[in-house]
């Protein structure tokens, strides 16, 4: 075909445009430019930046702020909206009995697009516009590196869910976590592979900081247990499609396929190997971050739910399905269906997400320290968080914020135990929790079908 | 070996995508003068828009034409409320790709604030994978490359054999000499907003059913390859855009199979830098 040349295309030779323009080199520049610009700003994320007030508890002069700093556009936008369904329910039961010393609860969720470089001025911007803050929780792996220790500057609690390893031993003063280290969750994907019998296992992880964590553990535990890695597939979360992976994946013959990536990089990648495995899905055993209802919701349409559920599972962190903590936990978070903005999928997941009820136990956790210590103030209330939560000798165990701001009124000593189970915080705050095995129904529910002992993980450890 | 030969099939699929979103893309930028970074968006947009018609459990194809005018809507209004009016104040070129990149992500975060932060699939049967000598291509790859096939040979005919082509071609070269020879320049020019605009509601589309799974962020890299494919094969050339994009799409895909795979984008934007290095216009465009 002849070639035909439209306008600007002269000029990108160097010629100057007929009418007087300027040379398209400088629209090439503004490209070079721009592009780079469009994947900073689009790239990891596209969805809206900044803070928002909940819309639930309307602000008072007195009222206090807690701030979900998580995703909530990006790759892992799943992540914020569950973190801000479990505060939108701890704080609504927090404000029904008085709140915290006559203050009520507030939550706000700040976007930091999962990403590092964008966390740090959507903190700073936390912090310039919320003189009330009393509490952060989210600061998922994403971002805990850069924004933990802004936090800790400022002396503001936070309840984290990063599983990264550099906080296993440096200390945070306002720091706190109740979930374990990923390369113990990467033991447990391991344990699963175990108890399922696999002998050949794919990896595929995501190039995010989070994801990656989990993929050197992974390997060293996968020898240790004798199990064969037949590929180790890096999977770029902004990419469009994973076939070649997928395709290299298919032809290493796994009996399953480890895996950790979030936004639709997932639902494509098993999207594409059902296709290339001649309709058959390969069994997938995934993350904890994989149990969400936007995950299900996404993978579900990709590969059908019937498929996916006869073929995934996860690990998770042992949480409570019965008992009065999950009631209290369960009754808090269903009165805020249809309240929470940003959540959609089937509410009813959020009650086993284990990110989603470990920050309701940690808001539960600071509201009383907040209570027992007669302050609001977070150098003052902070040390309390651990006496409640380890309890001291003599304390009584209590299940729910109603039931120990009851104790704590009496002036007893209380133990509180929600429904994330027991904490057991060390010297760096850390109170890691036991894992069990999850699957999904076709309908999105979750089932626990069995759990890792410690000395499971211990075996493959090290 | 036989992971090489997959690869380039698949490398062929995505070539296939890109080169309707590459051709549309170069088209518009040719003729408006318009360095469009919003193309991106009303390809998602688009998908979206499929997306909607989709779930009353209309055939996705059927979403797509739904997807075209509805790009072809939004192109006109983008040029209409906001491009025009630029260019009329004579705006230089690097506020124009400011102005669009704004745009871009107005509609993203509009789209995202609609449909909320979670990946959605269509309900499309992919039909049986055919297996031609290491080659892997299910129907609706073969459906895709045939639809980008007919794009392309349509969008020669158009620049070639129809008086509109011909005119976009002269309001390409010389606006002004355009009008002076009795063309309506400005009609030109709204006619290619909506015509490339169909083109990105298309791309958009077929994109999402390669994707399996999207949400509105999904053509934010896809945009880079767009660009890529068009620097590649020279701005405001059609077929250097197909060139591009069939050089893009192949060497991603390929070299995801030799290396690892996070990398592939890397070896993609390689060879478009090298290629620039040798030849600046790209490979189709003109030598001063």
């Amino acid at each position: 075909m002849k070639s035909f040349t439209l306008g600007p295309a002269a000029a990108a030779a160097g010629a100057r445009r007929p009418m007087g323009g300027r040379p398209v080199r400088l629209a090439a520049a503004a490209v070079a430019a721009t592009a780079s610009l469009v994947l900073a700003a689009c790239g990891s994320s596209g969805g809206g930046s900044g803070s928002s007030p909940s819309p639930s508890t309307s602000a008072s002069s007195g009222a206090l702020t807690v701030a979900d700093v998580a995703p909530f556009s990006g790759p892992d936008a799943a992540l914020g909206p569950t973190y801000l369904a479990s505060c939108y329910g701890a704080t609504s039961v927090i404000n029904a009995h008085g709140g915290v010393d006559g203050h009520s609860l507030n939550c706000k969720s700040v976007d930091t697009r999962g990403d590092p470089a964008d966390a740090v001025p959507a903190v700073n911007q936390l912090y310039a516009s919320t003189p009330n803050l009393a509490l952060v929780i989210g600061c998922t792996s994403d971002e805990a590196a850069s924004v933990v220790p802004i936090i800790n500057a400022h002396k503001t609690a936070m309840f984290c869910m990063t599983g990264q390893s550099e906080f296993d031993h440096v200390h945070f003063p306002y720091f706190y976590r109740l979930v374990p280290p990923d390369l113990e969750e990467a033991y447990a994907l391991v344990a699963i592979a175990q108890k399922l019998g696999y002998k050949r296992i794919a990896l595929a992880f995501g190039n995010d900081i989070g994801s990656q964590a989990f993929v050197g553990p992974a390997i060293a535990a996968l020898k240790k247990a004798g199990i064969t890695m037949t590929t180790n597939q890096t999977l770029d979360e902004s990419a469009n499609t994973f076939r070649t992976e997928a395709e290299a994946i298919v032809s290493s013959h796994p009996q399953a396929v480890m895996t950790e990536a979030l936004g639709t990089a997932d639902p494509t990648l098993l999207s594409e190997i059902k296709q290339l495995n001649g309709g058959k899905m390969i069994p997938v055993i995934g993350t904890s971050a994989l149990i969400s209802p936007a995950f299900f919701k996404a993978a579900a349409a990709a590969v059908g739910a019937p498929t996916l559920a006869a073929n995934f599972h996860a690990d998770n962190l042992v949480t409570e399905t019965s008992g009065p903590a999950y009631n209290a936990f369960k009754s808090a978070l269903l009165s805020q269906q249809g309240k929470v903005p940003g959540v959609t999928g089937n509410f009813t997941t959020y009650l086993s997400a284990p990110g989603g009820v470990h920050l309701y136990d940690g808001i539960n956790l600071a509201a009383l320290a907040m209570l027992m210590s007669k302050s609001t103030t977070p150098s003052v209330y902070a040390p309390d968080i651990i006496k409640i939560g380890d309890g001291v000798p003599g304390a009584t165990v209590c299940p729910s914020f109603v039931a120990c701001a009851a104790l704590l009124k009496q002036g007893k000593a209380i133990r509180y135990e929600g429904p994330g189970g027991p904490t057991s915080f060390d010297a760096y705050h850390d109170s890691t929790g036991l894992f069990q095995i999850d699957t999904y129904s076709a309908s999105g529910a979750v089932n626990v079908v069995g759990n890792i002992t410690t000395a499971q993980l211990r075996a493959l450890s090290g | 070996m036989s992971l090489a030969v997959s690869a380039f099939g698949f490398g062929l699929v995505t070539a296939a995508v890109l080169a309707i979103a590459s051709v549309g893309f170069t088209l518009q930028f040719g003729v408006t003068d318009v360095l469009n970074l919003a193309f991106g968006a009303v390809m998602i947009f688009g998908a979206f828009v499929a997306y909607l018609v989709n779930v009353q459990g209309i055939s996705v194809w059927i979403g797509m034409l739904a997807a075209m005018a509805a790009g072809a809507v939004l192109s006109v209004l983008l040029n209409a409320g906001v491009y025009a009016p630029f260019q009329r104040r004579r705006a230089s070129p690097i506020t124009m790709v400011i102005v669009s990149l704004g745009l871009t992500l107005i509609i993203e975060f509009g789209v995202q604030a609609l449909a909320g932060g979670v990946a959605v699939s269509y309900n499309v049967n992919q039909g049986r994978t055919f297996d031609a000598g290491g080659l892997l291509l299910n129907a609706v790859e073969l459906v895709i490359m045939a639809l980008a096939v007919v794009v392309m040979l349509a969008t020669h005919a158009l620049l070639r054999y129809t008086r509109l082509g011909k005119a976009m071609r002269a309001t390409a070269a010389n606006r002004a000499l355009a009008r002076n020879c009795g063309i309506r320049a400005s009609r030109v020019i709204t006619i290619t907003w909506a015509v490339t605009g169909a083109m990105a509601g298309m791309a958009g589309t077929v994109l999402a059913i390669d994707l399996g799974s999207f949400d509105a962020t999904s053509t934010d890299l896809f945009l880079i390859m767009i660009l890529a494919a068009v620097f590649l094969g020279g701005p405001g050339q059609p077929y250097g855009a197909m060139l591009g994009a069939v050089i893009i799409g192949i060497s991603t895909e390929v070299s995801a199979a030799f290396i690892p795979a996070d990398y592939k984008y890397v070896i993609a934007f390689l060879v478009l830098l090298i290629m620039l290095g040798v030849r600046p216009s790209g490979l189709l465009g003109e030598r001063t």
